[in-house]
C-alpha cells in the first residue's frame, strides 16, 4: 500500500475521501494518489466528512453515497449551501447506478458520479479531470 | 310492498231477468192473484150474485183458468221461451168461456189481469195475443151460441174493445220494455264495473308479484354484496354521495352503513393531498372529477388510492372504479371496489429494499475485489508471472460474472416493481450491434464460432435507452455464441422493415404500416425443443439443451431482453429447430421522421 502511495507521490491538489468501507476508502486513496493528488483526510462517515471539509477546505471531496451519520447526498447539499465550501469539487461514489440515483446525485450539486464497482483507471481519470481546472 | 286486496262483487254475466223472456216472472207471479180472482168468481157464481146461464161453459171456463194456473205454478221452475205466455192465454180462454156461460159483463173485468200480463211481456208477442184474446172474449157468446142470453155488445164495442186492448198493450209493453232496457243498461254497467274491478284486482296482483320479485332480487344483490367482507364495495351518486356501503367497507374504514349512506361523500375517505395532486395532473376541476377521471375516459380504472379510515389511519387500497347506470341506462353514479393492499405494498417495498440492500452489499465487496485486482495486475513495478496473471484473470472473470448476476437480479426486481425507467435518446442500432459483436468477439473466437455482421452502412436510428438496448443486444449475441458449437456461425443482421397492423413484416412501405428496425440474431447452434420455446422468456428457465450441454447461465438474460424490448414498444420472437439453430428477431419502432 505504502509502496503504491510513495510510487505516485503527493501532489498539490488536496482531496478528502469519505467511505464507510475501509477497503474501498484505501482503494480510493490509492487511486487519488495515482492521479497525483494528496489525500488530506480519509474519514468513515458523513458527519466527519462535513467537519473535515469545513476545516480542511480541500479541492476535491470523494464521497460515498451510503454512509452513516450523513449520506453523501446530504454532505453534498450542505457543502453547496455554505459559501465557504461551495467551491469544493465533489465526486460521488455509489453502488446504486440507476439513472434516477445518478440524477439525484447530480441535482444535489455533485460534479461527477461514479458507480461502484469502478475501475481504478476510471477513478484516476475522473480525479484528474476534476482537479484539472483547480489552480495549483 | 303490498297492495290491499279489493273486495270482489259477485260478477253477474247473466242478462237481467226482466229483459229475458226465458226468466220473465210475469206468468208465475200471476198464479196467486188469478187464483184469488177466479175463486171469488166461482163464489159469486155459486151464490147467484153472478147469474149463470150455461153451467157447463162457466164450469169449463173456471176449470181452464184454475187448472192452467195450477199447472203454471207447478212448472214455474222451467219457464222457457213463449211458454210464459201460455197462462194468460189460458186465462183469456177461461174468461171467454165464463163470459159465454154467465152472460155477465162483470166477467170482462177479469180481462185486466191477463191483458196486463201479456202486454208487459218482454217481447211484443203479448200485444197481438192481448188484442186477439180480447176479441175472442167479446165474441165468445156468439161463438158458443149464448149470444141471446148476453146483453150482446154492439158492433162498436166489439171493435173498440180489442182496439183499447191493443193500444193499452202497446203502451204498457213500450213502458215495460223501456224500463227493462234501463234495467239492462244498469245490469251492463254493473257487469262492466265488475270487470273493471276484476282488472284492477288483477293489476294489483301483478304489481304485488312484481314488487315481490324486485324485493327478492334486491335481497339477492344485497346478500351478495354483504357477503363480501374483504373488499370494500362503495356505490355513489354522480355527486359522490355514498349510497352503497358493504361490510367490507365497514371493516376497512371503520364506519357502519347507517352512519355513511346518504350522509357522507366518497371524498371524505380519500387523502385530500392525493386528490389535489390527481386533479392537477389530470386537469380536473373538482376532486371527484380527479378521482373518476380515468374511469370516465377509459370506462374503468384500477389503481392504488389512499383511503383514510374513521380512526385517521391510512390504507393503501387498489380501487377498481366503474361508472354505474340506472335501469334506463342513464349514468347514475360510480362504483368503487377496493382491495386493501397496505400489507402487500409494504411487503413489496420490503422486497425492493431487500434486493437493493443485497445488491449493495454484494457490489461493495466486488468493488474491492475488482479494484485491488486491477492494482495488482497493472502494477508496473512488480510485474506478474504469466501463471499468476492467468490465475488472477480467472478471479477477475468470475468476479465480473458475479457482478453481472447481481445487476441482472436488481434489474429484474426493478421490472417487477415497475420502477424500471428508460432514458430515451436517439440510438444507432447499427453501432449497438457492432459493439455487441466486439464484446462477444473474444469469447466467440475462443469457442471457434464465427460472427458475421450485416448492418446498414448509414446506420439505423431508433428512440431508446442506449444502455438497455446494448444490454439486450449483448444478451442475444452472447447467448448465440454460448449455444453454438465450434465451427458454427452467428449472424447479426439489421434491416429496416414495415410492420402492418396485423403484426406482419413487410419489406416495402405500405399505407397503415409503421417503420420498424428488425434485428435478427441467427445461430447454427443446438436449438431449443419446440415444447420449451414458450417458456423461454420465463425467469430462471433453462432449456433442456442448455442443461444437457452444461451451458453456463441462470436463466435471466432472455427475461431481461424481453422486458427491455417490451418497454421500448418492440417485440421479441424466435424460430428454432433442434440441432439446426435458433433465430431471435427483435423489432423496435422507428421514428418515421428519422
Amino acid at each position: 500500500m505504502d509502496s503504491a502511495l510513495h510510487a505516485t507521490g503527493t501532489g498539490a491538489f488536496r482531496v478528502l475521501v469519505a467511505d464507510d468501507e475501509d477497503d474501498i476508502r484505501d482503494l480510493v486513496t490509492l487511486a487519488v494518489r495515482k492521479a497525483g493528488c494528496a489525500v488530506v483526510r480519509s474519514v468513515p462517515d458523513g458527519a466527519q466528512a462535513l467537519a473535515a471539509a469545513r476545516s480542511e477546505l480541500p479541492d476535491l471531496a470523494v464521497l460515498d453515497v451510503s454512509m452513516p451519520g450523513a449520506t453523501g447526498l446530504e454532505v453534498c447539499t450542505a457543502l453547496r449551501e455554505d459559501p465557504a465550501t461551495s467551491g469544493i469539487r465533489i465526486l460521488l461514489l455509489s453502488a446504486g447506478a440507476s439513472p434516477d440515483e445518478v440524477a439525484r446525485g447530480l441535482s444535489a450539486g455533485a460534479d461527477a458520479y461514479l458507480a461502484k464497482p469502478f475501475t481504478v483507471a476510471g477513478l484516476v481519470q475522473q480525479v484528474r479531470a476534476l482537479t484539472a481546472g483547480v489552480a495549483a | 310492498m303490498s297492495v290491499a286486496v279489493l273486495d270482489r262483487p259477485a260478477a253477474s254475466a247473466r242478462p237481467h231477468r226482466l229483459t229475458d223472456p226465458a226468466t220473465w216472472p210475469g206468468a208465475a207471479r200471476l198464479a196467486l192473484p188469478s187464483t184469488v180472482l177466479f175463486s171469488v168468481t166461482a163464489l159469486l157464481m155459486a151464490t147467484g150474485w153472478v147469474p149463470v146461464v150455461d153451467r157447463v161453459l162457466a164450469g169449463i171456463g173456471l176449470a181452464v183458468a184454475l187448472g192452467a194456473t195450477a199447472v203454471s205454478w207447478v212448472a214455474r221452475r222451467s219457464p222457457v221461451g213463449l211458454r210464459s205466455l201460455a197462462l194468460p192465454v189460458a186465462h183469456l180462454a177461461g174468461i171467454a168461456l165464463l163470459y159465454a156461460g154467465t152472460a155477465s159483463a162483470a166477467m170482462l173485468f177479469l180481462l185486466l189481469s191477463p191483458l196486463w200480463t201479456l202486454s208487459s211481456h218482454p217481447t211484443r208477442a203479448g200485444i197481438p195475443l192481448a188484442t186477439g184474446g180480447t176479441a175472442v172474449v167479446l165474441l165468445a157468446p156468439y161463438l158458443t151460441g149464448e149470444a141471446l142470453a148476453v146483453a150482446a155488445p154492439m158492433p162498436g164495442a166489439l171493435l173498440l174493445g180489442p182496439l183499447v186492448a191493443a193500444v193499452g198493450s202497446v203502451a204498457v209493453n213500450e213502458n215495460t220494455r223501456r224500463v227493462a232496457g234501463q234495467a239492462h243498461d244498469i245490469a251492463r254497467l254493473q257487469r262492466e264495473q265488475a270487470a273493471l274491478l276484476e282488472q284492477v284486482q288483477s293489476r294489483a296482483d301483478e304489481l304485488d308479484t312484481a314488487s315481490r320479485i324486485l324485493a327478492a332480487r334486491a335481497q339477492t344483490m344485497t346478500s351478495v354484496i354483504d357477503a363480501v367482507t374483504q373488499q370494500s364495495i362503495i356505490g355513489t351518486d354522480r355527486d359522490g354521495t355514498i349510497r352503497v356501503w358493504n361490510p367490507g367497507a365497514e371493516r376497512m374504514l371503520g364506519l357502519l352503513r347507517p352512519d355513511v349512506v346518504r350522509k357522507r361523500s366518497i371524498l371524505e375517505f380519500h387523502e385530500p393531498e392525493e386528490l389535489a395532486a390527481a386533479a392537477e395532473s389530470t386537469g380536473s376541476a373538482t376532486p371527484l372529477d380527479a378521482l373518476v377521471h380515468a374511469a370516465r375516459v377509459e370506462g374503468s380504472d384500477v389503481r392504488d388510492w389512499t383511503y383514510v379510515a374513521a380512526d385517521g389511519s391510512h390504507r393503501t387500497v387498489s380501487v377498481a372504479i366503474t361508472p354505474r347506470a340506472d335501469d334506463r341506462g342513464v349514468h347514475a353514479g360510480w362504483n368503487f371496489v377496493g382491495t386493501d393492499m397496505t400489507e402487500a405494498r409494504a411487503t413489496e417495498r420490503m422486497k425492493d429494499q431487500f434486493v437493493s440492500l443485497i445488491s449493495h452489499e454484494l457490489r461493495t465487496p466486488l468493488s474491492s475485489i475488482l479494484g485491488y485486482l486491477e492494482l495488482v495486475m497493472d502494477d508496473e513495478d512488480q510485474p506478474l508471472t504469466d501463471e499468476q496473471r492467468q490465475y488472477l484473470s480467472t478471479v477477475e472473470r468470475n468476479a465480473q460474472r458475479l457482478l453481472r448476476l447481481v445487476g441482472d437480479l436488481l434489474f429484474t426486481a426493478q421490472v417487477d416493481s415497475g420502477r424500471f425507467t428508460l432514458q430515451p435518446a436517439d440510438v444507432d442500432l447499427a453501432a449497438v450491434v457492432r459493439a455487441a459483436e466486439e464484446t462477444a468477439r473474444v469469447a466467440a473466437a475462443g469457442a471457434g464460432v464465427e460472427i458475421v455482421v450485416d448492418v446498414p452502412a448509414d446506420g439505423l436510428v431508433v428512440s431508446g435507452d442506449a444502455v438497455r438496448l446494448g444490454q439486450a443486444c449483448d444478451n442475444l449475441v452472447s447467448n448465440a455464441v454460448k449455444f453454438t458449437p465450434s465451427g458454427g456461425q452467428v449472424r447479426l443482421s439489421l434491416e429496416r422493415r414495415w410492420q402492418a397492423e396485423d403484426g406482419g413484416l413487410l419489406e416495402v412501405e405500405r399505407p397503415g404500416a409503421v417503420p420498424v428496425a428488425l434485428l435478427a440474431v441467427a445461430d447454427t447452434g443446438m436449438g431449443i425443443p419446440a415444447g420449451e420455446q414458450g417458456e423461454l422468456f420465463t425467469r430462471f428457465f433453462r432449456s433442456s439443451t442448455a442443461r444437457r450441454n452444461a451451458v453456463p447461465g441462470v436463466g435471466l438474460g432472455l427475461t431481461i431482453t424481453k422486458a427491455i424490448t417490451t418497454a421500448h414498444g418492440g417485440t421479441l420472437d424466435l424460430v428454432s429447430v433442434e440441432g439446426q439453430g435458433t433465430t431471435f428477431t427483435m423489432t423496435l419502432p422507428v421514428d418515421p421522421a428519422s
